[in-house]
């Protein structure tokens, strides 16, 4: 066993604190709780920083150089993202680009694809969107409907897509279509729609956070050119599933830094007020000792990739772990805080330290998107356990 | 970087698991524990104490082994897999006070070649909450009663802990058995009224503990590993409804949970060794983490071992009571949850109150 950094991936995580030093103008809870400050301009601020990022070489880290890669290994990823969570810098707004579509173009675009899309990908300068989900296909994906038929030199589209995050921002979608309404998974295809196109309609959906970062985009006789298919037609959805997988990096580091950094606040929050004692000691001991547990376990996952391994169905169970702890460290918080954990960031004598009320509703997101707790519990069984099918 | 044993750590693996498999099998495990006063049977504990168990964490010029915290995890994990009935734990920890302590070394050396039985007596009360110390010392003589002592009634001498100090007294014994639900377990009140030796501060304890917290932790580990292993062969070949009961749904997830809480608590207990080893700034906590985490997710797994098992499950034949009970025992003892909590807090630096 050895779980030390090597001596390259400690320079690396040092060099990039000293730019986060010197590049980071405030943490994003700050900028989050700007008076000023609206969902629009929020947008704006983490533009400004993927940009920063990108410029710096920063992102698609793991690409071929001619894409901006730096060839940089699945540990540097993982201590990119711890790293950037425990500085708190602002999410990196296309996130979907980046984190899914890019790697699908690198694998399974043309030269063409890769060399129109990927540049103002990473600068920020097209923001796109993921068209997975439908109101009738969730965590049955397979079953999605939005059809896609050649005509001519172009596909018509009809549909609906849904719960589709940074819609109501972005400039770009890409859609799994159904090409072939009789082959569940070979009829489905991976398309490329700017949202602009006649025919494509974004409607912003309402969140319980008040907030609207997701929406919902209608077809209704669009027309994509063909050029904009990704693999060929029917390889949709094995190119969604290969591409699902690069997601799955070592993010239980990064959460445990964050998760970290807002538990040490809530203690303190408590000490102030001489509240650090009794059960609450307790609630909060227990919350550090599963962070700690979380922790141990990105160590863990990064010794795997250092070992040049990929991650396999870890990722499920990391899924698991950070989401549901996610809520009950929310919970508590509110509930040790008392009532003032639930006032809104607008109102005044809200803390200052951490939006914990907002924290406490986004909490309930995470174990529903990117494949619900129920979806990664069967995977788990099915192809962990090895459980015979239901 | 890597997570994985080194090579003589695997060896060391999977000769552990032969030597078990073959030295201490279940069958004849439950004799020992249902028949034996106590509690282990002395060619084993020889053989144990010559495989150089017993001495795992001792130096080598003290007449152990010289190894560290991720051996003792690896040992433990395996006596843990077949529920070793016995006091190896307490007596690795009894060892490693010794050697801490220095001064002792015709008893160490005894201790680590299996011929005395060295353990630790602490605990001033039965119960929760004891207002007063037990046991003192007074012009040399340690006067009193410890409560819980492990394997007292085999005891040559014991290592117990004062207001004073640490100080070490040699058998004979005033030993009240106090069975309790482990049946690989011996506990016993012990009056003492002893001639003691200064063996040195409590603060002697801390490395100890971390050692305690991660070998008890690791124990737990395989017992969960174990509980999984019998659950998952039992839902596949159990049949209602005309199927194999794994097939449903409602004990696929917590099957998924069982396994979460196992690699979970593997990445904590392997962590916490490590950062023992490399003197890691984090041991404290880690170990701590490893200890409280490991006893409440045992206690899950092992209660939904005998849940899974339907009626079958709550009967003294199955062997699966015997993971649970030690799974309690350990969760209790060895530094509790409750106390690996408020170290956690200390180490993380949550100190004011």
């Amino acid at each position: 066993m050895d779980l030390n950094l090597t001596p390259e991936a400690l320079a690396f995580r040092d060099e990039l604190r000293a730019w986060l030093g010197t590049n980071l103008d405030r943490p994003w809870r700050e900028g989050l709780r700007d008076p000023g400050a609206t969902e629009d301009s929020l947008v704006e601020l983490r533009r400004a920083w993927q940009r920063k990022l990108y410029q710096a070489g920063y992102l698609g880290m793991g690409w071929p150089p001619e894409w901006g890669g730096r060839g940089a290994t699945e540990v540097e990823k993982a201590i990119f993202e711890a790293e950037l969570a425990a500085a708190d810098a602002p999410p990196i707004l296309n996130i979907l680009g980046i984190g899914l579509l890019g790697p699908a173009l690198i694998h399974h675009g043309s030269e063409a694809q890769r060399r129109r899309f990927i540049p103002p990908m990473l600068s920020g300068d097209e923001i796109w969107c993921q068209g997975f989900s439908e109101p009738g296909a969730g965590s049955d994906l397979a079953s999605l409907k939005t059809a896609a038929v050649l005509d001519g030199d172009h596909f018509v589209v009809n549909g609906q897509k849904v719960w589709t995050t940074f819609g109501p921002w972005a400039d770009w979608i890409f859609v799994l279509c159904r090409t072939d309404p009789k082959d569940r998974y070979g009829g489905i295809s991976f398309v490329l729609c700017k949202l602009d196109t006649p025919g494509i309609t974004v409607r912003p959906l309402r969140q319980i956070t008040g907030e609207s970062e997701f929406g919902e985009v209608f077809f209704e006789d669009a027309r994509v050119p063909k050029e904009n298919l990704v693999g060929k037609i029917g390889e949709g959805w094995r190119i969604a599933m290969t591409v699902l997988a690069y997601e799955r990096g070592a993010s239980s580091l990064a959460y445990s830094q964050r998760f970290a950094r807002d538990l040490r606040l809530l203690a303190l929050a408590l000490a102030e007020r001489g509240r650090l004692i009794g059960s609450g000691r307790e609630k909060v001991a227990r919350l550090l000792v599963e962070n700690e547990v979380m922790r141990a376990n990105g160590v863990r996952m990064l010794a795997t990739f250092a070992e040049g391994k990929a991650p396999g169905t870890e990722s499920s169970l990391e899924k698991i772990f950070w989401s549901e702890f996610d809520q009950r460290f929310r919970e508590t918080a509110i509930d040790l805080l008392g009532p003032g954990g639930q006032l809104l960031r607008s109102s005044p004598g809200a803390r200052p330290d951490v939006d914990w009320a907002r924290e406490f509703l986004w909490s309930r997101a995470g174990t529903i998107y990117s494949g619900s707790s129920e979806v990664q519990r069967n995977i788990v069984a099915k192809r962990v356990l090895g459980l015979p099918q239901t | 970087m890597r997570f994985e044993l080194s090579d003589d750590q695997q060896l060391l693996r999977s000769s552990t698991r032969d030597f078990f498999t073959k030295a201490a099998p279940l069958e004849q495990s439950r004799r020992t524990m249902e028949q034996d006063a106590r509690g282990f049977e002395a060619p084993q504990w020889r053989q144990l104490a010559e495989m150089g168990y017993v001495g795992l964490v001792v130096p080598a010029d003290h007449g152990g082994q010289g190894l560290g915290a991720v051996e003792l995890a690896v040992v433990a994990e395996e006596a843990g897999r077949v529920c070793l009935p016995g006091p190896w734990l307490d007596a690795v920890l009894g060892a490693a006070l010794l050697a801490a302590s220095g001064g002792q070394e015709e008893l160490l050396r005894q201790a680590c070649e299996g011929h005395k039985v060295v353990t630790i007596a602490r605990a001033d009360a039965p119960f929760a909450g004891a207002a007063e110390p037990a046991a003192r010392v007074e012009k040399g003589r340690l006067r009193g009663t410890k409560y819980f002592v492990p394997f007292a009634v085999a005891s040559d001498a014991l290592c117990v802990a004062t207001p004073a100090g640490i100080v070490l007294v040699s058998a004979p014994f005033d030993v009240t058995p106090t069975p309790t639900i482990d049946l690989a377990q011996r506990f016993a009140t012990v009056t003492f009224d002893h001639a003691a030796t200064l063996l040195g501060p409590a603060t002697l304890f801390e490395g100890v503990d971390r050692l305690a917290a991660v070998g008890s932790a690791a124990m737990l580990l395989g017992i969960m590993q174990r509980c999984l292993e019998m659950t998952l062969a039992y839902v596949n070949t159990r049949a209602a409804f005309n199927r194999p009961i794994g097939a449903f749904q409602a004990l696929q997830h917590r099957l998924a949970n069982m396994l979460l809480r196992v690699e979970s608590t593997r990445s904590a207990v392997y962590r916490a060794a490590w950062c023992v080893d490399a003197g890691d700034a984090d041991a404290p906590l880690a170990c701590a983490t490893a200890k409280a985490y490991a006893g409440d997710a045992a206690r899950l797994v092992c209660g939904e071992t005998i849940q899974m098992h339907g009626g079958i499950g709550f009967t003294w034949e199955l062997d699966v009571h015997l993971f649970f009970k030690r799974a309690k025992t350990l969760e209790q003892f060895y530094g509790s949850t409750e106390e690996q909590l408020e170290r956690a807090l200390e180490a993380a630096g949550y100190t004011e109150r």
